[in-house]
């Protein structure tokens, strides 16, 4: 849908815009919002210097009659630039050497400019309950670099807080008491029950704690790279969270244990901290294992690079730290400088943000990367470091 | 006559009394009556904040804010600019627990209570000056140190110094509360780790009534440090309202 049919969805975006057009005694306003978001990425690799520049639009729509709530946006992005790269390209010698020349073209990728409905909803909700049906952002997890209970969202750690895409899916929220609450959700594929999407979490707070329990049926794929196949299987997640304060630190965790059908198990977990200074400096660590990330990085092969770049795992090595420091350094600029860290190999991407209010609706925010390890390893200047400067205008 | 001058004598003797016992009101007394009159049962209001920065830029922000049981659950969602739009915050136990919901990843992040030291959207208002309605109360004790003029009223001024136990992010704050009204004109909060160095400086102001509550409609807080300001005052403002416990719940912030 994404890139095969954009005049197609932006039809029927129009035509959702033009039906919600028409006015209604009991409606609110048709609310429309969004961004405009050029991005321009400067990357200096192998001693050359590219750059991609992308340009994003979302428009947001929002509409309310009598507790039925309608929301959507479309995105539209165009790429510039060097549009064309091969994955291979960001990996070590010994990894390449492991593909034959015929294979190179399965690595290709291009950016390509795309239309599509991100998210579609409607939202029927009275005080305590909510039925949400479409696309819709499902955000789960307390962790901010990384969520091992999250299996819906691929996040970026050198970015943890970028917008994440709609997953489609049934959901039902009730609230049993003013902090406790539980979630099902049914995200189907295909109409196949037992392929489809299943997820139950339960919300209960208590003192300055909220803790969650999360169970979740869905299907996992793998890909691998040496039989060229896809192995895809039944996984049953058991999940458990919990965030709040310990002698005036934030405290959080989340861990995840994995069944799975025809592979290994293996669990996931994360916890972290932070605290704020009186002076406005903030500061978060978080350590994050999961146990399907490698504990040598001798052992890495082209399957742990492919899936973690498709998503499939989340990490590479078996151990990471992530930190962040953020010192609003005058009201409207604020200073950051993340780092993560794989304790498996002693490799660090190094991220220093800036992030300025430059107008009242306009932000500017330039990040660098720096990777410091060396070829093989996860954080390896192979990589490619590099400067993202994204403005966002919002309307 | 006799009986006139009884009278007289009568008046004179319990006004001397009322006087008296209005010089007899303590510190706490007066902590209590303010926080009582400035923290109504329930209300909900549109609030504007301006901030004006040391480079003398100005950033707005509107909100809708609701309170329940005194400020001890309040519920702030941003309305404008575009950028913060349907952010919300909840605030419960008297911002001893925060939660924040971002509506563009639908994601709820709960804050630990050192988050309260943070600014608000930038602003010289941090969580703990928005959301904690019994801090005076809980976290200082205070001393009336006399009766002083200020800004052209006749006003209580009280010494509030942090407890040791408190969990006040300020070292003592000076408060000037009006006689009669129990409303502050001037509160002076002072730096944590200095008890003389003057933090920042809250101006109260335009008191109007709201459904028979006394209500200063401007609030201007003065950061003295960073040479900024921040200025807040009601779009709309009602005490008349009944809110459900259901709003101050994370369900109630995706509304």
């Amino acid at each position: 849908m994404r890139s095969k049919a954009p005049f197609l969805t932006f039809f029927i975006f129009v035509v959702i815009l033009n039906l919600l057009a028409i006015p209604d005694a009991n409606a609110e306003e048709l609310d429309v919002f969004g961004y405009f978001e050029p991005q321009y990425i400067f990357l200096y690799k192998d001693g050359a210097s590219y750059l991609v520049n992308s340009d994003k639009l979302r428009v947001d729509l929002q509409h309310s009659i009598d507790g039925v709530e309608f929301g959507a946006d479309f995105i539209y992005n165009l790429y510039f630039g060097k549009k064309n790269w091969n994955m291979l390209d960001f990996f070590s010698s010994e990894i390449r050497s492991e593909v034959p020349d015929g294979m190179r073209s399965y690595f290709l990728y291009e950016f390509k400019d795309t239309l599509y409905l991100d998210n579609v909803y409607v939202r029927m909700s009275n005080p305590r309950i909510a039925c949400t049906f479409g696309k819709q952002q499902i955000s789960v997890g307390t962790g901010y670099f990384s969520n091992p209970v999250d299996v819906f969202n691929l996040k970026d750690a050198l970015d943890p807080t970028y917008e994440q895409p709609g997953q489609n899916g049934a959901r039902l929220d009730v609230m049993l008491s003013s902090r406790t609450s539980f979630m099902l959700l049914y995200s189907p594929i295909a109409a196949d029950w037992e392929s489809s999407g299943k997820l139950l979490r339960l919300k209960v707070g208590l003192g300055h704690f909220d803790f969650v329990l999360t169970g979740y049926e869905f299907q996992d794929h793998l890909t691998d790279f040496y039989s060229l196949s896809v192995i895809n299987q039944r996984r049953r997640l058991a999940g458990f969270e919990f965030v709040g304060e310990l002698f005036g630190l934030g405290v959080w965790g989340e861990g995840a244990y994995n069944f799975m059908e025809s592979s290994d198990n293996f669990y996931e977990f994360l916890i972290g901290t932070d605290y704020t200074f009186q002076s406005g400096l903030y500061v978060l660590l978080e350590y994050h294992r999961n146990e399907r990330g490698k504990t040598r990085y001798e052992d890495y092969n082209i399957n742990d690079w492919i899936r973690f770049f498709r998503g499939e795992n989340k990490t590479i090595s078996r151990d990471q730290m992530y930190g962040m420091i953020s010192y609003p350094v005058t009201d409207l600029i604020n200073l950051q400088l993340l780092s993560i860290f794989s304790v498996t190999d002693g490799t660090a991407a190094i991220v220093p943000v800036i992030d300025y209010n430059i107008f009242e609706n306009v932000d500017l925010n330039i990040m660098g990367n720096i990777y410091t390890g060396s070829e093989g390893k996860v954080y390896n200047s192979k990589l490619g470091n590099g400067v993202v400067i994204r403005a966002r205008v919002y309307f | 006559m006799r009986k006139v001058l009884f009278v007289f004598v009568l008046i004179v003797c319990f006004r001397l009394i009322a006087e008296d016992v209005e010089e007899k009101i303590t510190a706490e007394e007066i902590i209590e009556t303010m926080t009582e009159t400035f923290n109504p049962e329930e209300s909900d209001a549109v609030m504007e904040m301006t901030i004006i920065t040391s480079t003398n830029q100005e950033r707005t922000f509107a909100y809708r804010a609701y309170s329940k049981n005194r400020g001890e659950k309040s519920l702030m969602k941003y309305l404008e600019p575009g950028r913060v739009k349907g952010q919300t915050v909840l605030m419960l136990n008297n911002a001893d627990d925060i939660w924040v919901y971002f509506p563009r990843t639908k994601r709820v992040r709960k804050l630990a209570t050192h988050a309260k030291k943070q600014k608000v959207q930038g602003s010289d208002f941090s969580y703990e000056d928005l959301g904690s309605s019994n801090e005076f109360i809980d976290d200082y004790n205070s001393v009336l140190l006399g009766k002083e003029e200020k800004e052209e009223k006749l006003c209580y001024k009280l010494e509030l110094t942090k407890k040791k136990d408190g969990d006040a992010d300020y070292s003592r704050l000076i408060a000037w509360v009006e006689k009669g009204t129990y409303i502050p004109v001037v509160i002076s909060y002072y730096y944590e780790k200095d008890r003389d160095l003057l933090e920042k400086e809250l101006v109260l102001s335009d008191v109007r009534t709201i459904d028979e509550i006394p209500t200063p409609m401007k609030m201007v807080m003065y950061n003295r440090l960073d040479n900024t300001k921040t200025s807040m005052k009601f779009r709309e403002l009602t005490y008349d309202v009944n809110l459900s416990d259901d709003l101050f719940t994370e369900m109630g912030m995706k509304k």
